[in-house]
């Protein structure tokens, strides 16, 4: 049996806020690994810091304290364009509320991250994505022509075009219906397989969070699982 | 790819509104300042063309020393005509009579611009456009009568004998004052050799005349300059005129407004390019999120700017020579031999403008834009017209920076912009007070009410921000439609409809009987006779004057009038006179006088000095009783010394008189010429034409002025309701959910922004009556008077404006179905 290789380690993660009175720590003392490949939820109330530790193992933010590598790149010593580089050619993003830019069409919204990253034959691999996750005849529908489980397949084929190693998904089902977001869940996980993508998802939804690997429950801006690290469930 | 990119981003962002609006507001301010300045050049162009006419040339060098070949050379090298007068005064003899005159001796290609018209009769009036040839010469009117002489005749000139040809109609570069010295003489140069009249140590006066494009000119007058010895000295052409004094005023008022419009789009283009920013900021996280770098992220919008900044510059451009080339085509139409030449000033200094603009005002918001960071993908930013500082600052920069561009005058940009700095401040602090002070009357109100004071109360900063451009908008409309009025008025006072255009000088006591019966016949009026009787003025206080001082040294002391003043006496005060110290004659007033300011302050004059005149031999002394001021723009006669009736009653004078004659009268001058040879008329007809037309284009660009500053209001109206769209849908969609009613959600909107409205046109009346006050004191010199109709209209204005527009743009909204509404507010 071959050691898993770890792709996304991070040590004693701290983020605190500049408020009125002072400073507020939003995120305590946060350790973890995720191997590549592997498939992790973050599960929590609301304000329960998770969308916190999203962008900080993303590169959106640097840590306050603590270090967070993706791969060999340190992301707590990286620039924002450093870090930006890296995002486009290792990261996919689905937002809960999809974030579709509304002056592009479907596909060209789809295209936009690999045209960013330089990829030539961005055009056919965005029709090629469209198919896969069946918007194909939707190619030219703006956002707002789209309903919301459209949009938000849509943001999954944008996710998954430049077929990033690591896909962080921030509540994806959350703003659709039970049977459309099931559907896209379902379309999530299925290119996720496909591709071999580590996947990382926020979630405050059990189900959703039960389809990952694992699990880390936070609470208060802290791990609330054992030793801070444990593993929650085994999916 | 990235070019692709921002490419389709801008194509799609073009329906929603703002980059047109900054794409109109750059267009506008382009447009407006290369067509003003290029007008206002063109207009400056034809008055210098017009004081070419008068100087019969477009540069003359005079000289007290005989004329060099070097200069002639140095011209014809640099392409330009030339032409040679000599001018002195010397006497005529005709059998056993004599006259003082003065000679002017010109070449073949006299005059250079303008129309000499010379007419082959005793009798002036019609001439025709003919030129003097050798052995020939050609007299004012009086000099037949005075010598006794007709066409035909011989007069003697030093050593020459010459024949006298005829009668000088028009001479585009004589004196222009109404009281002309000796008789003129015009002569060709090739006879002066022979009359042996040029000595050594003789007074002659040479001219040189240039003629040739500006750029000819001053390339001549450059080279010229260092080398011009003490005798010679370039001649300024005469911009003192009516025409000189109402076209400066026009061209200070045309940049003046045409900055106000440009500061007004500048707003718009600011408001706009803010919204724009603070619309595009959670796609910019997203495409932050999704790898940009902040250099791509500008490289996209920046490049979206520039496409604007590139279209509307080009627009601007097409647009202000389009009007540039109307306003040529009217001047030429007015004053026929116009020549219109292109300039890149009006280029450039629109495009400056259009990138200082564009730099600081749009720039700002799209750069703060680039620095969105991607983190704020994860946040639900909610959207905020704020303020930025610095914006602000660069937007207040940029003002100043115009102000500078457009006045040349440091001070003057730093002054005007500290006052509208000040102006800002009291308006944004008013505001908010007043903004604040609508809670307690909120109470009690009906809901519809109190919904649209709470509504201003909540957008507190914004409103205040909101209220200072929409006061600015009305305050600029009103204030250009208040004095664009006043000044049309002013200048069509000047020269009013049937202003006198026909002056007579020299007539005779006995002659007055005659010039009466001729006018009742011919149904002429003619005005006021004013007494003249020519005298010097020899001391002030026994104190003897070095210098006589006469009208003509006002004007650079022309050469050939005497130095004499024209001396009157009247126990009226003339209209166009303004007693500034002491008092006008009463019935009582013995042997006292009323001087001009101007040479009161030049002579060192006071009340109660004595002055010593010299008249024919006979000294008389006056008492100094009053100063008066004197419009020298108007056409009317004009005297430095007044005296008492009673001090000349006894001195011979003869008197000047004006009427108006119509066009198709012309004829009647040479009537009037037959019947009194010895008067002379003098014909401002074309002085008064000129003006009317100049007046009238004036008039078409300050009308057009006021039309770029509705628009560039409307403009920053527009761009403030649209900035507030986002917040206004998400609040209607709450108040929708909550079962707020259309007509109570329609009241309300309408409410808010006629309380908006009305406030800005208070403020923007308060603003515009101080202004007017300040402007009609300072900078026309025109009487203050209080402006009744802005006090209602400009609150009316105001309330009907914003109103409007405001209602216009949210209409749409209002007519949103409260669950579409919803539904986009919850998706967004």
């Amino acid at each position: 049996m071959t050691t898993p290789e770890v792709h996304i380690k991070a040590t004693n993660l701290a983020k605190s806020v500049k408020v009125a009175d002072g400073s507020l720590t939003i995120l305590h003392d946060i350790s973890l690994t995720i191997n590549r490949g592997e498939s992790v939820a973050i599960v929590g109330a609301s304000g329960s810091g998770k969308s916190t530790l999203l962008s900080l193992l993303a590169g959106l933010d640097t840590p306050s304290e603590g270090e967070v590598f993706l791969g060999r790149h340190p992301l707590h010593n990286l620039s924002e364009d450093k870090r930006a580089g890296i995002r486009a050619a290792e990261v996919g993003f689905v937002f809960q509320s999809f974030l579709l830019l509304p002056s592009l069409t479907a596909l060209e919204n789809v295209t936009l991250p690999a045209e960013l990253a330089g990829i030539k034959d961005a055009k056919a691999r965005g029709a090629a994505l469209l198919q896969q996750v069946g918007l194909a005849a939707r190619a030219d529908f703006f956002p707002s022509q789209l309903s919301g489980g459209e949009q938000q397949r849509v943001a999954i084929a944008r996710a998954f075009i430049t077929q990033p190693a690591v896909l962080f998904a921030d509540e994806p089902s959350a703003n659709l219906d039970a049977q459309t977001g099931q559907k896209v869940e379902d379309l999530l996980f299925k290119l996720n397989k496909e591709q071999g993508t580590t996947l990382i998802l926020v979630t405050h939804n059990a189900e959703l969070a039960a389809r990952c690997q694992r699990q880390y429950r936070m609470q208060a801006g802290r791990f609330v699982n054992k030793d801070n690290e444990g593993l929650a469930d085994v999916g | 790819m990235l070019v692709n990119i921002a490419w389709r981003l801008f194509w799609r962002e073009l329906h929603r509104g703002e980059l047109w609006v900054i794409g109109f507001a750059l267009f506008l301010a382009v447009g407006s300042v290369v067509s003003l300045s290029g007008i206002t050049q063109s207009v400056n162009s034809a008055l210098k063309q017009r004081s070419a006419q008068f100087s019969a040339a477009d540069r003359v060098l005079r000289s007290s020393q005989p004329f060099d070949s070097e200069v002639i050379t140095q011209a014809v090298a640099q392409n330009l005509k030339v032409s040679r007068q000599m001018q002195f005064d010397s006497m005529l003899f005709a059998g056993d009579k004599m006259q003082l005159a003065t000679i002017k001796a010109v070449d073949d290609s006299y005059p250079l611009r303008g129309e000499l018209q010379l007419n082959r009769s005793s009798v002036a009036g019609v001439g025709d456009a003919i030129s003097t040839q050798p052995g020939e010469v050609y007299f004012e009117a009086r000099l037949f009568d005075l010598l006794n002489l007709q066409v035909g005749d011989k007069v003697e000139l030093g050593m020459s004998r010459l024949t006298v040809a005829g009668v000088i109609t028009q001479e585009p570069d004589a004196p222009l004052s109404v009281f002309g010295g000796a008789p003129r003489v015009l002569m060709h140069l090739d006879d002066v050799a022979a009359t042996e009249i040029v000595q050594p140590g003789s007074r002659i006066a040479y001219r040189y005349l240039f003629a040739g494009t500006e750029q000819q000119l001053s390339q001549f007058e450059e080279l010229m300059q260092p080398q011009l010895n003490a005798h010679q000295r370039w001649q300024k052409l005469d911009n003192q005129s009516a025409i000189g004094g109402a076209l400066q005023r026009a061209e200070r008022f045309l940049l003046l407004s045409g900055l106000l419009g440009i500061v007004l789009a500048a707003c718009a283009a600011a408001v706009a390019a803010s919204r724009y920013s603070q619309r595009h900021t959670q796609s910019v996280a997203v495409i932050k999120a999704l790898g940009a770098t902040t250099r791509q992220i500008r490289l996209i919008y920046g490049g979206h700017l520039l496409l604007v900044v590139a279209f509307s510059l080009v627009c601007g451009i097409i647009a202000g020579q389009l009007a540039i080339e109307a306003a040529q085509f009217g001047i030429q139409y007015y004053l026929g031999d116009f020549r219109s030449a292109f300039s890149w000033r009006p280029i450039w200094l629109g495009s400056l403008t259009c990138l200082i603009c564009a730099i600081l005002f749009a720039a700002r918001p799209m750069w703060r834009l680039a620095g969105t960071a991607a983190i704020e993908v994860l946040k639900n930013t909610t959207l905020k017209l704020e303020l930025d500082k610095l914006q602000l600052l660069t937007g207040a920069l940029a003002i100043w920076a115009l102000m500078w561009l457009f006045s040349g005058e440091f001070l003057l940009s730093v002054g005007l912009f500290l006052l509208c700095a000040l102006f800002a401040a009291l308006l944004m602090s008013v505001a908010a007070l007043l903004v604040k002070l609508a809670k307690p009357v909120a109470a009690g109100q009906s809901s519809a009410r109190r919904l649209a004071l709470a509504n201003l109360r909540r957008r507190l900063w914004a409103n205040s921000f909101q209220l200072i451009t929409f006061s600015l908008a009305i305050f600029l409309t009103l204030l250009l439609y208040f004095l664009r009025a006043e000044l049309i008025g002013q200048w069509q006072q000047q020269i009013p409809e049937g202003a006198p255009n026909q002056f007579l000088v020299n007539i005779a006591e006995p002659q007055r009987a005659v010039l009466n019966q001729f006018a009742a016949e011919h149904d002429l009026v003619t005005g006021q006779y004013y007494p003249v009787v020519r005298g010097r003025l020899v001391s002030v206080n026994d104190e003897q004057l070095q210098q006589e001082a006469t009208k003509e040294q006002r004007s650079e002391q022309r050469v050939g009038i005497g130095r004499e003043l024209n001396l009157t006496w009247l126990a009226q005060l003339p209209d166009n006179n303004q007693v500034v110290s002491g008092t006008w004659f009463d019935a009582k007033s013995s042997a006292q006088v009323s001087v001009e300011s101007e040479i009161a302050q030049r002579l060192d004059i006071k009340l109660g000095d004595t002055l010593a005149f010299s008249i024919g031999g006979q000294q008389l002394s006056a008492t100094v009783s009053s100063i008066r001021k004197v419009d020298w723009n108007s056409l009317q006669p004009n005297f430095y010394m007044i005296l008492s009736p009673d001090v000349l009653a006894d001195f011979p004078a003869t008197y000047i008189t004006a009427f108006y004659l119509q066009p198709e009268q012309n004829l009647l001058l040479n009537q009037l010429a037959r019947l009194m040879p010895t008067v002379t008329v003098i014909s401002v007809d074309n002085i008064i034409q000129q003006v009317n037309s100049i007046i009238s284009q004036v008039t078409i660009a300050l009308s057009f002025i006021l039309l770029i500053i509705c628009c560039a209001a409307a403009l920053v109206l527009v761009a403030q309701v649209q900035a507030t769209l986002e917040q206004r849908e998400q609040e209607l969609a709450i108040l929708r959910t909550l079962g707020a009613r259309h007509a109570f959600l329609r009241n309300a909107l309408l409410l808010e922004f006629s309380l908006l409205g009305g406030l800005a046109g208070l403020f923007a009346t308060v603003l515009a009556e101080s202004m007017l006050f300040i402007v009609q004191q300072r900078a026309f010199d025109l009487p203050f008077t209080l402006h009744y109709t802005l006090w209602w209209l400009g609150p009316v204005l105001g309330i009907v404006l914003v109103t409007t527009l405001g209602w216009l743009q949210l209409k749409r909204l209002m007519r949103i179905p409260g669950a579409v509404l919803i539904r986009r507010v919850l998706q967004s």
